[in-house]
């Protein structure tokens, strides 16, 4: 008998493997699909069906009705409020999220400074902050990027000097972020700021939280080229900042900002939503009898079925005991890559009518004068959706990173 | 959900892998391409011996009884060590085709498949058909006469018996007969990867009842099941060849120096092996879907093995031409292994439809 005999397999017929959700997975699924149909806000629902901006205030009612429920801290631990839920309820809930057409969950609070928080914090700032992220109170945003520092993160300038006066010690603030999400309407601001100059850079770097509200911050609109403004400059100029909000140590503001990407890119796949357009695409393209986009809509949908098996592979792992790995930048790389070319096929099926300038987010009141309904929400999503392989780490620094750490190059 | 392979599961693939790295190099392969047969007699016999012929047959007709997801492993295995043995066309086309009739002397058959004794294949394909299978102009007249001539069988030449798809009265049938038979003639060649096939024709070929293995629809569900299976398999196939393009140019590029360093110190060819890593993972991915469907025959089964087939055609072409690429002048040079990764992958895309063909089968 030579070593690699098949009869020596003491097979045991039962195959374990198995790409269905467990009953209690389903029944949860379920229990999504009744909250978006009864709590979901009516009024969020008919502007996202119909392509309308949607204001401030509608996703500030979004996630009051999360919070409501319990699931604002959908990927968070139990002791801190959190749902606790494994990595497919996280999965399903949002996949059935995205089906259904909801903007986005804001990343900024729940999903980045949140963990953070509660992972690095001290106790005062988790009692601080933690309950008002849950319940939405307070809008986070992002100060991360810098005007020189983009995929070099790490040689970030702003600067923040410590200082006491009157036996209160704070930290002088002064420096610039960019690239700043919505800070047009957030109250507070987590930072990355630089607190030493004399190490090597990522060793003098400090995670400070800030409130936007300080005298000599100064946000500055960035219109992008769909013409919306989502993004902004911020400016700091000797903004005082009390140093109780200095996450963690000193100096160790590199090791959290680490931390944070890997919890930013999770999910980051968009595989429900990306569903939905492709359904979306694939009725519109029906009724147009083109073999030309027929074709590339076929390819999107096997290139998405893959994407959405590798998530669940990843899953599987996550829930059978194993880590996250390179999987995290593939989905990254090519979840982004289908989001643009979902919203590019959209601006194709509207044929002559992509030259139409629709304005940021389509029409105001979804009042289209001329051409097809989908044509002006396509045109201004493409040009939105080219940002995605931009932020997060742009695909260049993902394909670095699967470089260091798959191909060991 | 679990996606991962079961310990056993993993213990067949160590097997596969032990056994063609012993038993199977690429010289060993070499030698094989180079005889007439086209495959070796003491590796079908040692296959036969160790089970493997026995693999996907049910315990009923005396086989091991395993199914889709033992196949995909084993031909995962198969594609990244290149092996040309006739499996394909023996035991999953003709063997698995058998399986699932009710013809009277199946038993018989598969058990001289399984003691690698009978070589059989499956003659399905026409000139001039594109990827139509099931409408053949093959035919079987009034007095029991087969005329017709079917093209691409996979291991005619070693073929001592046929399985023929062809009609009969405008209804679909298959039939069983011996190479041997009068009025049965071969003209045969070598593909691009190495295998042995033929065009064969019929000419008056005198037919029975008991020639018959099924008719009308019992017929085309045979042999559709018989072709997801096998177009399951040389995709599984296809993915093996995948991971290894990319681990073998990425061992390459960390050996080869240029300019004083490894040329894998340069960027431009990391993020082109990092793609073709993607890829590799993307078709891994599509491959677990497909085998599972096929293995919970599912009513979307064809549906995911076309999306797989399309997939793994174009993206494993890529693949293996990005690998010829980055290999420099070795990687056209016959003597190295991995020009003919890109043979191969030419060869999986021609088969069973190509890209383009499952791609539109994909989106019905």
């Amino acid at each position: 008998m030579r070593p690699y005999s098949i009869n020596q397999i003491k097979y045991i017929k039962k195959n374990i493997m198995n790409i269905n959700f467990s009953d209690e997975d389903l029944a949860f699924r379920d229990e999504v699909r009744e909250w978006l149909s009864n709590d979901y806000p009516q009024h969020v629902r008919e502007k996202t069906e119909k392509g309308i901006t949607i204001s401030k205030e509608d996703l500030i009612d979004f996630h009051k009705a999360l919070s409501k429920k319990g699931w604002m801290g959908y990927n968070w631990p139990v002791e801190f409020g959190g749902t606790g839920w494994s990595a497919s309820k996280l999965y399903i809930f949002n996949k059935e999220l995205g089906l259904a057409g909801c903007p986005p969950i804001l990343p900024f609070g729940v999903g980045m400074v949140g963990p953070v928080i509660y992972t690095f914090g001290n106790d005062e700032q988790k009692e601080r902050f933690l309950p008002d992220i849950l319940e939405f109170n307070t809008w986070w945003c992002q100060g991360y990027s810098e005007p020189g520092s983009g995929s070099d993160l790490a040689s970030l300038k702003t600067k923040a000097v410590l200082r006491n006066d009157l036996d209160e010690d704070y930290y002088v603030v002064n420096g610039s972020k960019t690239w700043t999400t919505l800070a047009q309407n957030a109250d507070w601001i987590f930072c990355l700021v630089r607190t030493d100059n004399s190490g090597i850079k990522q060793e003098g770097i400090s995670f400070l939280l800030i409130d936007m509200k300080s005298p000599g911050i100064e946000v500055k609109p960035i219109i992008t080229i769909d013409g919306d403004h989502e993004v902004n400059s911020v400016f700091f100029t000797d903004v005082k900042v009390p140093a109780k909000n200095l996450i963690g140590e000193e100096g160790k503001g590199w090791t959290y900002a680490k931390f944070l990407l890997a919890h930013e890119r999770f999910g980051i796949a968009g595989v429900g939503a990306s569903m939905r357009s492709l359904n979306r695409l694939k009725e519109i393209i029906s009724k147009l009898d083109n073999d030309d986009l027929q074709r590339k809509a076929n390819e999107l949908e096997v290139a998405l079925s893959a994407i959405e098996i590798t998530e669940l592979r990843l899953l599987s792992a996550l829930e059978n005991g194993g880590h996250p790995g390179a999987e995290s930048s593939i989905l990254k790389i090519k979840g982004t890559e289908m989001q643009q070319a979902l919203s590019e096929l959209f601006v194709e099926a509207s044929g002559e009518y992509a030259l139409m300038y629709p304005g940021p987010h389509g029409y105001e009141n979804n009042d289209k004068p001329a051409g097809p309904d989908f044509a002006a929400e396509g045109l201004s999503a493409f040009l939105n959706m080219r940002k995605t392989s931009i932020y997060g780490g742009s695909n260049e620094i993902q394909k670095n990173i699967l470089s260091k750490f798959v191909l060991g190059v | 959900m679990n996606l991962n392979y079961s310990d056993e599961q993993v213990m067949l693939r160590e097997q596969i892998q032990k056994f063609c790295e012993t038993e199977y190099d690429f010289y060993k392969r070499e030698d094989i391409v180079k005889s007439d047969d086209d495959f070796d007699s003491n590796v079908w016999n040692l296959f036969a011996e160790q089970g493997w012929l026995s693999m996907p047959f049910s315990e009923q007709s005396g086989g091991l009884g395993f199914g889709p997801i033992e196949l995909s492993i084993l031909f995962e295995e198969f594609g990244k060590a290149l092996v040309i043995e006739p499996y394909l066309s023996t035991v999953v086309l003709a063997g698995s085709l058998l399986d699932n009739s009710t013809f009277s002397s199946k038993n018989d058959l598969i058990e001289q498949i399984c003691s690698g004794e009978l070589h059989i294949s499956l003659a399905y394909a026409e000139a001039g058909k594109g990827y139509d299978y099931l409408t053949p102009n093959t035919s079987i007249d009034k007095k029991g006469l087969l005329n017709g001539t079917k093209t691409l069988v996979l291991n005619g030449a070693n073929s001592d018996k046929l399985i023929v798809a062809c009609n009969r009265d405008n209804i679909f049938n298959l039939i069983i007969l011996d190479t041997k038979t009068d009025g049965v003639s071969l003209n045969s060649f070598s593909t691009v990867d190495g295998q042995s096939c033929s065009e064969i024709s019929f000419e008056n070929v005198q037919l029975d009842e008991t020639n018959i293995i099924a008719s009308g629809d019992e017929a085309i569900s045979l042999i559709k099941d018989s072709l997801n299976l096998a177009t399951l398999c040389v995709s599984a196939e296809a993915v093996g060849c995948m991971e290894s393009c990319y681990l073998k140019t990425l061992q390459y590029t960390k050996d080869r120096e240029q300019f004083g360093q490894p040329i894998s110190s340069f960027q431009v060819l990391q993020h082109r092996m990092v793609d073709m890593f993607i890829e590799s993972e993307l078709a891994k991915s599509l491959l677990i879907k497909a085998m599972l469907e096929v293995n919970n025959r599912s009513d979307d089964m064809y549906k995911h093995v076309s999306a797989l087939k399309s997939y793994i055609g174009t993206s494993g072409k890529l693949s293996a031409k990005e690998a010829v690429q980055l290999h420099g002048g070795m990687g056209v040079s016959e003597e190295m292994m991995i020009g003919h990764y890109l043979k191969k992958m030419i060869s999986i895309d021609a088969l069973f439809g190509n890209a383009d063909y499952h791609l539109k089968q994909s989106g019905k």
